[in-house]
């Protein structure tokens, strides 16, 4: 089968060719490709160590989430839309939080929109017109791999033809492995990103005489030689990493990145965009955003949407004891959260969704194994630049869907809702 | 089956002027009264009561990358509640709102369709899962082509075939519905950091103006005689003096007939009527932009009226929208598509104390007024101008000038010397207001079935507490507008969705979409297509939209 | 005066937006009071003991109210006391009055604040006197103490009012402010980020933005933002 999609990161490549005999993946990454490889799974449903059919566990799950005051659901960047508008609309019948991993990733981003905006593009507008891309606290040879080769590094463009017509600079608090292709690499000082942010429009707008010599560990000659680099690009792209929004100053330095690119858009072009890290935490931000209006943080308590990160991100909520019951479906907090987190976790009865076992399945009272999407189930995606990619079913399985069995659960809870 | 008796119909497709009379539906359909069993029918009384076709919004933002950054990056706009969860969905939003929001929203409003305006045809995928989050309504999207490399190509090369078979794959793959454009040119300019500024001026890069463009959209639109004519939004967007780019391309029009429909529509027009050399002169050009249109009778527009609250500007004219963020300094979000289009959204607000907001608020009147009924199409471009929601306060405002003299005190007096309103002592009649957001809309989208209450006609229907052989319009504008707000009932497809603003039922209508690609060799194209996807960071055959991914698909086929 | 005591530890947080207004009212009317206990909506009686001595428009909230939120949002007199710690959002878009809190205070403390008074005798986390998501002017008016340390981002896009904070403060201290003042005795991180207007005083030690002018009235930026606040050692 050709042109198939890739669920591991936000760059979602469609171009694999998959052998269903050797299941094996051409094209793809090696991050892509152990997707595609035969993992264990979850045998069956199960309620406390015991299996059980689908229809038992989602009864015995439903019993938990509509009992429960304030029920948590979490996860949902490596699922399909699909699955992701149950979610929303099941965590809006119960009353309960909506949360998705860019709350410990990605979503300072969104704040930062909230305050300036989003001036960016696509991927294809990268790959065909970006003369120069700075890559700031994002490391792509390891964490996107393709991600250089179709988009932006290496990528052949309609209008910058190739890599010798593009310069990419990495801005990073040390030499990573896309430093190494880097045109050139600037080491800054951790947590100076806000600093070095602000210096660098201070220089372009004409302020470099206020600019001390050096900021965040980087000499001023090098800034104004960045900022000229910048403003004299046709067309250029920023793309940011995790170093950017969850290190010092989080949403802050991405909106003071976003000011950067506001001011150089008055005399030239560039745009901005995040590095995002599951192949559909975008879907988990946009679904919830035209369901809801919000994409992450929400919480349904009183009958309608309210978004407070600082209260209703999964971390906040179970650190401030403020859930009784969790939903887990598509990811593994117990692996990624915090300790007191996580701790809070175990107190509580937790409901996974998920097709492989994890951290998370240990602290599971109730575990729903699910089909893989992109392999045995299909459905709709979104790229780290919005782009929507459908993914597609290849293999036959008895699994059940994401999206089947929060259907499910949703018919039983309206149910019970009356 | 519904027999809606004794009910005042105003229908002007149908010639039908406030007669009393009864509607019969069955399976969804009107039909006559013979094909019913009166018995059986669920009855509606309707006495003093005005019934028409539901609504059809045929030029809003509702769906897509553009109105879900606009509420990612506006919490503030969420934070109106509408309706708690319960039998139906928890519903918020102030002028931008959620999807089920905007279905009910429209329905409680006696509205049953309405277009997403413009879809870049790549993120299709994404504006069509929004659209069948909207429930109620039938819907439908036009997928823009005016700043595509592929369509530069095509002109370029002057081959017309190879367009046509361009236009019919892309709405296909899109399941879009027709041609839009918007900024012809100006945002590929935009891409490099300018705009075109003339219909003459070259296209960076390419050996295209905005008149070739236009003049070769709407030739191949024509030959592929799609329900919707090309439909345009005009260079110069927002700039004063801009009414004159906007006479010269309406007048491209000039010479080309179709016998079912205009050649040219003109979208949100209020916003390209400017007179004037600055924001510190600029004026009202709607009267010169008035009587061309009036002169052409293969042109219609659409008001783009501006309402006095907030508003969030979104368009495919990405260059503007940076124009806006520098002019006012609020938040911007910019969108570069590939190597198909642009976008962008800046969130405003018209303040009756602001002289150039007024002007604004001013000239969709005078369009709407001074512009002949049957070719001027009531909208508020949804969210730009402000919310659709207020379309009551458009119609009352048209059908009353006393309404809009109250109007005219609370507002900047700059509008009295800038534009023609206060003068104007026109007063539409309720079936002129009835045609202009029925029948009309209908016709120029090209759908035979909407915006009336024939026999065969989708039963689609509102029914408003307002006797038009009793109201005197002028005078109870209140009355008038109150009516139009919410609807006594709303039907859809033969269901009651909503009764006095009270959502009943809640239905999913269907995504209209056209194929024509029976109608050319759509293969000729696809060599250029595909080596455009090198280009392209998706595969071939990953792009578009599956019609067995549409919720409720209905493909309307041109032969 | 209205005294109120949580009956038993809150499985999820409360939601109570308590006011002193309610000290006017009889006790049977409060405990008909509605807030929200996770999903459901209750009485306050149901989760509270509610009594009253005298007729003062103030409310003592006794034992542990950590877990509840938006207390005294909205408030226009009279005066709360908080006998332990307090939980989010509270005091928010208050307009005068007092609130008092013996211990700490949760987020989002005098959020868009527009008079009266807070004092905290304890410490206060992130997002003090600041500007919900979406809005544009955080606190404009009224004074907030915290005798005890803050968080991060204390006073953003602050229009007016005071701020003092007797220990440290986190980092992002008066960022986008435009007018108002905020006092810091002990240290903190970065301060004035994009400031138009206003003025930042910190004792202890602070790290300047390298867009401020060193002047006689101290840093002056940001000239980002063609900005004249001041941030200066005091």
């Amino acid at each position: 089968m050709e042109d198939i999609v890739c669920t591991f990161c936000g760059s979602v490549c469609d171009d694999g060719e998959f052998d269903v005999e050797k299941r094996r993946v051409k094209r793809f990454c090696r991050l892509g490709s152990s997707k595609f490889a035969e993992k264990e799974r979850i045998k069956a449903p199960m309620v406390e160590g015991k299996e059980v059919s689908y229809e038992e566990a989602i009864d015995y799950a439903v019993e938990i989430l509509v009992n429960a005051k304030h029920p948590l659901l979490y996860g949902w960047a490596s699922t399909v839309n699909e699955a992701i508008r149950l979610g929303v609309i099941l965590a809006e019948k119960l009353g309960g939080v909506y949360d998705q991993c860019a709350s410990v990733c990605h979503a300072p981003g969104v704040l930062a929109v909230i305050e300036e905006g989003l001036p960016g593009g696509t991927l294809g507008s990268i790959k065909n017109r970006a003369e120069v891309v700075i890559f700031w606290g994002a490391n792509p040879a390891e964490a996107h791999p393709r991600h250089g080769l179709r988009y932006s590094i290496t990528a052949k463009g309609l209008l910058v033809k190739d890599r010798k017509q593009r310069k990419v600079i990495v801005v990073d608090v040390r030499p990573t492995k896309t430093a190494k292709m880097a045109d050139i690499f600037v080491q800054i000082k951790p947590g100076y990103d806000y600093a070095i942010l602000s210096a660098l429009r201070a220089i372009i707008s004409g302020n470099a005489d206020v600019v001390p010599k050096e900021v965040g560990g980087v000499s001023k000659e090098k800034l104004i030689e960045l900022a000229e680099i910048m403003k004299n690009a046709k067309y250029g792209a920023v793309l940011y990493g995790l170093g950017v929004s969850q290190s010092r100053g989080r949403d802050r330095n991405v909106e003071n990145a976003i000011k950067l690119i506001q001011l150089l858009n008055r005399t030239t072009r560039w745009i901005i965009w995040p590095m995002r890290g599951h192949y559909n935490v975008v879907g988990a931000g946009e679904v919830p955003a035209w369901e809801v209006g919000y994409s992450y943080a929400i919480d349904f308590s009183r009958g309608y949407p309210r978004f407070s990160p600082a209260e209703f991100s999964a971390v906040e909520v179970l650190n401030r004891k403020d859930c009784d019951a969790a939903l887990i479906v598509a990811s593994d907090p117990v692996a990624h959260f915090p300790a007191s987190a996580v701790k809070y976790l175990k107190e509580i009865p937790v409901i996974q969704i998920d097709p492989y076992p994890n951290m998370t399945t240990l602290v599971s009272k109730v575990v729903i194994p699910s089909a893989v999407y992109g392999i045995e189930a299909e459905g709709s995606t979104y790229r780290m630049d919005g782009i929507v990619l459908r993914v597609k079913k290849i293999l036959e399985t008895n699994y059940w869907t994401d999206e089947k069995i929060l259907e499910e659960m949703l018919k039983r809870v309206e149910k019970l809702k009356g | 089956m519904l027999w809606i008796k004794n009910g005042v119909v105003v229908d002007p497709k149908n010639r039908i002027n406030a007669e009393k009379m009864d509607l019969f539906v069955k399976d969804g359909k009107i039909v006559e009264e013979s094909k019913v069993k009166k018995g059986d029918c669920k009855v509606i009384d309707a006495s003093g009561k005005l019934v028409v076709a539901g609504g059809i919004d045929m030029h809003a933002h509702i769906a897509g990358g553009k109105i879900n950054t606009g509420r990612v990056m506006r919490p503030e706009e969420m934070r109106v509640v509408r309706n708690i969860a319960g039998k139906f969905r928890a519903t918020v939003g102030r002028v931008l709102l959620t999807a089920p929001a905007i279905g009910y929203e429209y329905a409680k409003m006696g509205y049953t369709m309405s277009f997403e305006a413009a879809t870049p045809p790549i993120t299709s995928p994404h504006t069509h899962e929004e659209l069948d989050a909207i429930p109620i309504i039938d819907k439908g999207a036009l997928p823009v082509f005016g700043n595509w490399h592929l369509v530069f190509k095509c002109i370029e090369e002057k081959n017309l075939e190879k367009l046509k078979s361009l236009i019919a794959w892309t709405i296909e793959r899109s399941k879009g519905f027709g041609v839009k454009i918007v900024n012809p040119g100006g945002v590929e300019a935009w891409m490099y950091g300018g705009n075109v500024k003339g219909l003459d001026e070259q296209v960076p890069g390419f050996a295209v103006t905005p008149r070739e463009i236009i003049t070769w959209l709407m030739r191949a639109n024509e030959e592929l005689n799609l329900p919707h004519s090309i439909h345009l939004h005009c260079n110069n967007l927002g700039i004063p003096g801009n009414y004159q780019t906007t006479i010269e391309s309406i007048k491209l029009a000039n010479g080309l007939k179709n016998e079912k429909r205009q050649i040219l529509h003109v979208t949100h027009v209020q916003f390209n009527s400017y007179a004037g050399n600055s924001w510190r002169d600029v004026a009202s050009g709607a009267a010169e932009i008035a009587k061309i249109v009036n002169s052409m009778d293969n042109v219609t527009i659409d008001m783009g009226q501006a309402i006095f609250g907030h508003a969030t500007a979104m368009t495919g004219d990405a260059p503007f929208q940076f124009t806006l963020h520098k002019l006012i300094g609020a938040r911007w979000s910019n969108k570069d598509t590939e190597v198909e289009t642009g976008a962008g959204i800046v969130p405003i607000g018209y303040l009756p104390s602001n002289p150039v907001h007024t002007l604004q608020w001013a000239i969709g009147l005078e369009l709407g007024l001074l512009i002949e009924s049957d070719k001027v199409v009531l909208t508020t471009d949804y969210p730009n101008g402000g919310p659709f929601t207020e379309y009551p306060y458009v119609m009352a405002m048209l059908m009353s000038k006393k309404m809009r003299e109250g109007e005219l005190k609370r507002v900047h007096q700059y509008v009295q010397k800038a534009t023609t309103l206060p003068s104007i002592e026109t007063e539409k009649t309720l079936y002129e207001v009835i045609h202009m957001t029925r029948s009309l809309p209908a016709r120029v989208m090209g759908l035979d079935k909407k915006g009336h209450l024939g026999i065969g006609a989708d039963a689609d229907i509102a029914i408003y507490d307002l006797n038009p052989l009793t109201t005197d319009f002028s005078n109870e504008f209140d009355r008038v507008y109150k009516a139009f707000k919410v609807s006594e009932f709303t039907i859809k497809d033969g269901d009651v969705v909503a009764k006095k603003g009270e959502l009943v039922k809640e239905v999913f209508g269907k995504t209209f979409w056209v194929d024509a690609s029976k109608k050319v060799d759509v293969e000729a194209v696809i060599p250029d297509v595909k080596s455009y996807f090198d280009f392209y960071t998706v595969q071939f055959s990953n792009y578009g939209v599956d019609e067995r991914w549409l919720k409720k698909s209905k493909r309307i086929e041109v032969i | 005066m209205l005294i109120i005591k949580p009956k038993k530890y809150f499985e999820v947080c409360v939601e109570a937006e308590i006011t002193p207004d309610l000290a006017l009212k009889k006790v049977e009317e409060v405990k008909k009071f509605k807030v929200f206990y996770g999903n459901k909506i209750v009485e306050l009686g149901e989760l509270f003991e509610i009594s009253k001595e005298g007729e003062d428009k103030k409310i003592v909230l006794g034992g542990d109210f950590s877990r509840v939120k938006w207390v005294g949002t909205r408030m226009v007199d009279g005066e709360i006391l908080v006998k332990g710690s307090i939980g989010t959002n509270c005091g928010a878009f208050m307009r005068g009055g007092r609130i008092i809190i013996e211990k700490d205070a949760d987020d989002w403390l005098g959020t868009e604040m527009a008079g009266g008074e807070i004092i905290v005798k304890g410490n206060a986390k992130n997002l003090v006197g600041c500007a919900y998501y979406g809005d544009a002017v955080g606190m404009s008016a009224g004074k907030i103490l915290i005798e005890g340390n803050a968080g991060n981002y204390v006073g953003d896009k602050m229009s007016g009012g005071e701020i003092i904070i007797k220990g440290n403060a986190g980092d992002f201290i008066g960022m986008e402010m435009r007018g108002g003042v905020i006092e810091i005795h002990g240290s903190c991180g970065f301060v004035g980020g994009d400031m138009r207007g206003g003025e930042i005083r910190i004792k202890g030690s602070f790290e300047v933005l390298p867009t401020f002018k060193k002047t006689e009235k101290g840093w002056v930026g940001d000239v980002n933002v063609k900005g004249e606040g001041v941030v200066k050692n005091f």
